[in-house]
Order: structure tokens, then sequence, then C-alpha cells
């Protein structure tokens, strides 16, 4: 048997044995970031987690959560059911489906769940997770919620992978689990936006993302745009270093060592 | 014991216990008489609104009963028995168990069966036995010899005909019956011909008559959850078959379980689209049985899911293999009715785009148990937001939080602002985007001054809303900033 075989075989016991769907499901295709992952995609039918990496980058988590809810219902039509807490409606604002739509996101395909607790979003979650003609489900968890732990992103990931409902999950830096079932965990960052040509001096949404777990790969770091008339992601190259030579401190000190 | 009222004339006994009455106690005395003739007579105040409830809940009750009955206020309950004695032995066995099971709940309750709804009014009330069944043919020999009250007259109507010596019943009918309606006017008559039969009197019962219902009734209380589950199982299927039959799915639904001493707990249920699947009906009910479990008491003795709002739905062929599974919104209403019977109907909701430039106006929320069809949201946006792709912001706050920011002239985007105490210095700005308001919406609170509205960027990335409320140049506006939304 060829060593790559083998592999394909072993994958496969270990997808059995993890009770996870044997059959693969289709992956997202992130561009460039696909080469962090072993299957060359980010997998849907599995739990993402999203944290906003500082407390003022909700939107920005938010927003990457979109675009990955946008390219998923590309892959898979369907609804998309969005569970968040009640009472941060006010702290937080509400999603306004004219931003979803830039994004990418069709709103009429949106359901909203305003739940009370952390245990009714979970449930919510599971039930949506637990029905075939979903594309995917996303959760906003509440600040400080013990009941997102091992075994409830456990429970998640299991059903996601039974009915291949991709399952996303945003919660806050502060959230006391730190070991959990997800496949992945991003952390998003806003950047300041490019301007560009078509879009006034503000640009297109920029983020800096950080895949900070990924059981099936590498972590790594990106600096991403989103293009919302292809529904992927851009990188835009680092814009080059023109800064004069002379204007670096390394060049100084080597200078005054040479003369 | 007496009940009280306050009123403008002073205080005054409403009722009376049977002890009270003894002591020459009478509704309609002053507290301050019948304090002179016992002090210690306790008292507590009347609870009109209270008494109706419990009396609607007396009449629901009765329900068990016969599906068609009504609380007449303030002291009575009517049902319509028309074919239903029969199913408790006929009219006396019937009235002998009514009568055991309301002395049993502690009330002392009179009786009575007769033709007409008049007629079985009064001899409820003023028969002198306090069980009594009256046939057509002896119905007016029944009536006779009761009080003029006993025809639903009013006390001013009754008190005026007993000064004419006219104190029964029966003393009216055999007068002529023009001079009658002259003095009391045609009221008095319609009230003795309906006690009579001689005129029709329709009966208006609590709630509209539902046609699609299944009950089933308990040999022993039913207490444990289980036993529940097991009726709504049964009950769901009965329910089922019937609607099949019809074609029709229902909508909304009602359980209602009877307890063994006079109460009862109804669970209503709605759905997202018309069903008939008993499977998943009685899913969305046995989830919600806790409270009702904690409240079973001593028991419940019978049960009826009743189909409260119908619509049409044909007969489908199953598919062979299970049922299919597309993506259309039929699939996901065992979802929706899922959640909706956890959270609420007001807290599953879809989106609704509504024809308005003001941002918090343009779009709403709406419940999945209204049907909206597929909105054209990409439509929407090209005519909200001009064509622009990133001219709403992604999280949108509800109402706008009012921010200090300092612009460099009156009227351009701020250069730092204040949100929350904390400081923010814009790097790049995009705008106005100037959105004046519906000047002929005319309620309060909607806003009367023109927004001129912001993107800006800070230093750290972060894309926000941010609006002015009002003109410099316009006199009577006072400008100020508020923040609307934040952008991805």
């Amino acid at each position: 048997m060829s060593a790559p075989g083998s592999i394909e075989s072993l994958r496969h016991r270990i997808a059995i044995q993890e009770r996870l769907s044997p059959s693969r499901r289709p992956v997202l295709s992130l561009g460039e970031m696909n080469m962090a992952f072993a299957d060359g995609g980010l997998s849907t039918g599995a739990l993402h987690e999203i944290v906003p990496a500082r407390s003022g980058d909700l939107a920005a988590g938010i927003g990457f959560a979109t675009c990955l809810l946008a390219s998923i219902a590309g892959l898979r039509p369907g609804f998309t059911l969005w569970v968040l807490p009640m009472d941060r409606k006010f702290r937080d604002g509400t999603p306004c489906p004219n931003g979803l739509t830039a994004l990418g996101l069709d709103p009429a395909r949106l359901i909203r769940v305003e739940a009370r607790k952390g245990t009714d979003i979970l449930w919510a979650l599971e039930e949506g997770l637990a029905h075939p003609a979903l594309s995917a489900v996303i959760g906003v968890l509440p600040g400080r919620d013990r009941s997102y732990d091992f075994t409830a992103s456990r429970r998640l990931a299991m059903r996601a992978a039974r009915q291949g409902v991709t399952a996303l999950i945003l919660r806050d830096k502060t959230h006391p689990a730190m070991s959990t079932a997800a496949e992945t965990r991003w952390s998003v960052a806003a950047m300041p936006g490019v301007p560009a040509q078509h879009a006034g001096p503000v640009g297109t949404p920029r983020w800096r993302l950080e895949l900070t777990k990924c059981r099936k790969g590498t972590p790594g770091k990106w600096e991403v745009e989103w293009d919302h008339e292809t529904l992927s992601f851009r990188f835009p190259a680092p814009l080059a270093d023109r800064t004069p030579a002379w204007a670096h401190g390394s060049y100084n000190s080597r200078w005054a060592k040479a003369s | 014991m007496a009940l009280i009222t306050t009123s403008e004339s002073g205080q005054h006994i409403t009722a009376l216990n049977t002890a009270a009455h003894h002591m020459g106690f009478r509704p309609g005395m002053t507290l301050a008489d019948a304090r002179a003739i016992h002090p210690a007579l306790q008292t507590a105040h009347a609870d009109p609104a209270g008494d109706d409830r419990a009396l609607i809940g007396l009449a629901l009750w009765c329900q068990s009963y016969s599906p068609f009955t009504r609380s007449d206020p303030p002291d009575g309950i009517s049902l319509d028995i028309t074919g239903c004695a029969h199913l408790f032995g006929g009219e006396a066995g019937m009235m002998e168990k009514m009568s055991r099971r309301l002395s049993g709940f502690g009330l002392s309750a009179r009786l009575a069966i007769a033709p007409t709804i008049g007629a079985a009014w009064g001899l409820a009330r003023h028969a002198p036995d306090p069980c009594h069944i009256s046939h057509q043919q002896e119905l007016h020999a029944d009536l006779a010899p009761l009080p003029v009250a006993a025809l639903r007259l009013s006390p001013e109507t009754c008190q005026a005909l007993e000064k004419l010596g006219l104190k029964r019943a029966g003393d009216l009918m055999d007068k002529p019956r023009a001079p009658l309606a002259a003095r009391f006017g045609p009221r008095l008559l319609r009230r003795l011909d309906t006690a009579m039969g001689h005129e029709e009197e329709s009966f208006i019962p609590l709630g509209p008559p539902v046609s699609h219902v299944a009950e089933c009734r308990f040999a022993e209380p039913v207490i444990t959850r289980k036993g529940i589950e097991i009726a709504v199982e049964r009950l769901t299927h009965d329910l089922a078959d019937m609607l099949e039959k019809a074609g029709k799915g229902a909508r909304r639904l009602e359980l209602r379980l009877f307890r063994i001493d006079g109460w009862f707990e109804t669970l209503p249920l709605a759905t997202s689209t018309a069903t008939r699947d008993p499977r998943h009906l009685c899913h969305l009910l046995c989830e919600r049985l806790d409270r009702i479990e904690q409240r079973a008491g001593f028991g419940f003795e019978a049960a009826r899911l009743s189909a409260v709002l119908i619509e049409d739905k044909p007969a489908q062929q199953e598919d062979m293999d299970g049922p299919m599974h597309g993506s259309g919104r039929d699939d996901i209403a065992p979802l929706l009715d899922r959640l909706v019977s956890r959270f609420g109907p007001d807290h599953v909701t879809r989106p609704l785009p509504c024809p308005s430039h003001i941002p918090e106006r343009a779009f709403r929320f709406v419940s999945v148990l209204e049907k909206i069809g597929t909105p054209d949201w990409p439509a929407h946006a090209r005519i909200v937001q001009d064509g622009a792709d990133f001219a709403r912001p992604l999280l949108l706050f509800a109402p706008p939080e009012p921010i200090t920011a300092i612009a460099e002239a009156p009227d351009s985007p701020p250069a730092r602002f204040e949100w929350r105490r904390e400081p923010h210095r814009v790097t790049r700005a995009e705008g106005p985007e100037r959105i004046a308001p519906e000047w002929w919406r005319v309620h309060e609170g909607a806003s009367r001054t023109t927004r001129d509205y912001y993107r800006v960027e800070d230093e750290a990335g972060h894309r926000f809303w941010l609006f002015r409320d009002g003109l410099y140049d316009r006199a009577g506006d006072a400008p100020r900033w508020f923040i609307h939304g934040i952008f991805a």
C-alpha cells in the first residue's frame, strides 16, 4: 500500500472512531489561508470559534463570521440560524440586515433567535445543527457565561459533523473555556483599511486574522480584505517600506561605526 | 365574615357568609351599621375582578361537561347541554355529578336544567330546591310561583312591579301585554318570552367553538409527566387523523388539562406553518409540560386538545424513504416551531425590509410565524443606500448613542470623539450622507432634524458610523453627535 493511501485509510479510521461523519464534507476555500489546513480548506460540518482580539473588535469578529457564513451559504444553500443573547442587544447593537447584505450574506435566509441564557443559546444551536435544511448556525455567547465548556463544544461538534451544518461560535477573549472541541479558533482584529479607487477613503473591511488553534493543520497569521463581489478573501501585499535607508536606526549605527 | 366595598358613600357590605346572614346582616348595609350590631364582624375587601376571573375559570372547567359554557356575572355559569346529558347518565345523573363535584370544591351551588336560558337562570336562583329540572310541559307551572326577579329584570323594574302588587312571575304571564310594554318597555316582555320559550335567545359561549377537538378522560387522576405525555400522544394522533380527513392543518392549538379539583391548565401552541404531523405536535407539547407537571396537584382527570386556528393543507404523498430533504421553507417549519415554543414567537424572527431612508426604520424583525415570503434585500439596499456597498454598518445601535465629538469646522466630520468614556482619534472620514427626516410622520418621538452621516475610521482600524443631528446654519437646530453603528 502506498503512503498517501494508508494515510487516507488512517484518517478514515480516526474519523469513525471520533464518531464524525466518515464521508468527506466540502471544504471552504480561503485563498492563501488554505495552506494551513490539511484538507485544503476550512472544513464545513464542524465547529469553529471566533474570538475578537480586543474589546472593540466585536464588529470585526462578527464581520469575519458573516463572511464565512456567506461563503458557506454558497457551498450549501439554506437558512442561517443566528442566536444571540437578548441582554447584549443594547450594548453590542443588533445585526443590521443591510450591513449583512454588504458582506454578501442574504438576510432573506436569516433566522434570528434571541435567548436569555447561555444554556438556551447552546440548546438553540444544537437544534439548528440537527436540521439538514440549514446552511450554518452562529451563536454569540454572553460574556460571563460558563455553560459553554468542553462538553458543550463536543456536543456541538458532533452534531455539526452528523448533518454537515457548520457551527460558528463567537466568544469573548476573557471566556474561561480555553480547551474546547472546536476545529479551529480565530482571533480577529480590525485594521485600518486601504483607500481604494472604487471605495471611499475609509475603504473595504480589513482584518488581521490569527489562526490560534487548528486541529488539522498549522496555526498562522494573515492580513485579509473581504471581497464581497466574489465572496473571497484578498491578501493585499504589505506596503513596501519606502523609507530611505538612512532613516533607519540600524543604518545610522552602522554609519557611525564605519566613520 | 363579610366582604365590603368602599365607595363614595362609605363602606358597604357586598357579600356575607351563612353565619353572618343568620345574625341579621344583609348585603347593602353600611359597615358602621353592621359594626353596631356586632362589633366583632370580620371583614375583607371584595375583589370583583378576581371574582370574574374565578367565575370564568369555573365556566371553563365546566367545559368537561359541555363544549359550550359561559360565565354569567356576578354569580352564575350557563352550560348548553344539548346532546351532552346522556354521557353522564341523563339530566338527573349529570346534575347529581356536577353538584357533588362542586360541593367537593367547597362551593354551595344551585343547579337547574330548563328548556330555555331564561328559565334555567331563574330556577337556579329562585327555585325552592337547590337542584331543579324543568321540562317544556312543566315550564309554566315551575316559573309562575317564582318572584319577578327570576325573569332577569333590573332591580328598579322589580321594585316598580312589586309596588303594583305584581310579585310573582305568574302574575305577569296572565296580564294583557300592551299596558306592560307601555309602562316598562319592551325589555320586560322580551325577558318573559325568552324564559317561556316563545322567543329565541342565542347562547354565546366563552371563546369561539372549535371544530377539531380531541378529548380523553382518565380512569384515575394522572399526576406524572409520563402519564400526561401518553395522553398528549394519543390526543395528537386523534387530532391529526381528524385534520387529515378534513384536509386541514393546525396553526394554533390549545391543550387543556382539567384538574380534579376544578382548576385547569392551558398550554397554547402556535406553529409556523399548518401542520398535522402527530409526532411533531406531540414533541412540541411535551417539551413544555414542565409548568403543567408542577401544578398537577391531585392529578388531572381529563385532557382536551383543540385546533383553534386551522388552515387548508391538502393531503401529501409521503416520500417512500421518509420526508425529503430540500431547502424550502416547509422543511425548516419543525425547527422554527421548536424554537418558537421555547423562546416565544417574538424572539424567533426574520428581517423584513421597510420602505424608509431612516436607517433604524429601514428594516424590522418580524416573527417567523408571520408569512413574509422572500424579500429582495439587494434591491432594497440599492434603493435605500443609493447603490453604495458599505453605506450601512454591520451592527446598529437602537437608539443611537450620544457621543462627544470635536470637529475642525462646524460642518466637517469629527476629528476626535469620545464614546463610552473611550477617546477615539479619527484618521479617515467619509461623508456626509444626508438623511432628511420623514416630515409626514407626525407621531411623537419621530426625528425632526436632518442627519449628516459620516463613516469614520480610528487609529486602531475600527470603523464607526457617526451622525450629526441637526444643521449648524439652520435656525432652531442644536446639532448633537451620535454613534449609530459599527462597521465590520
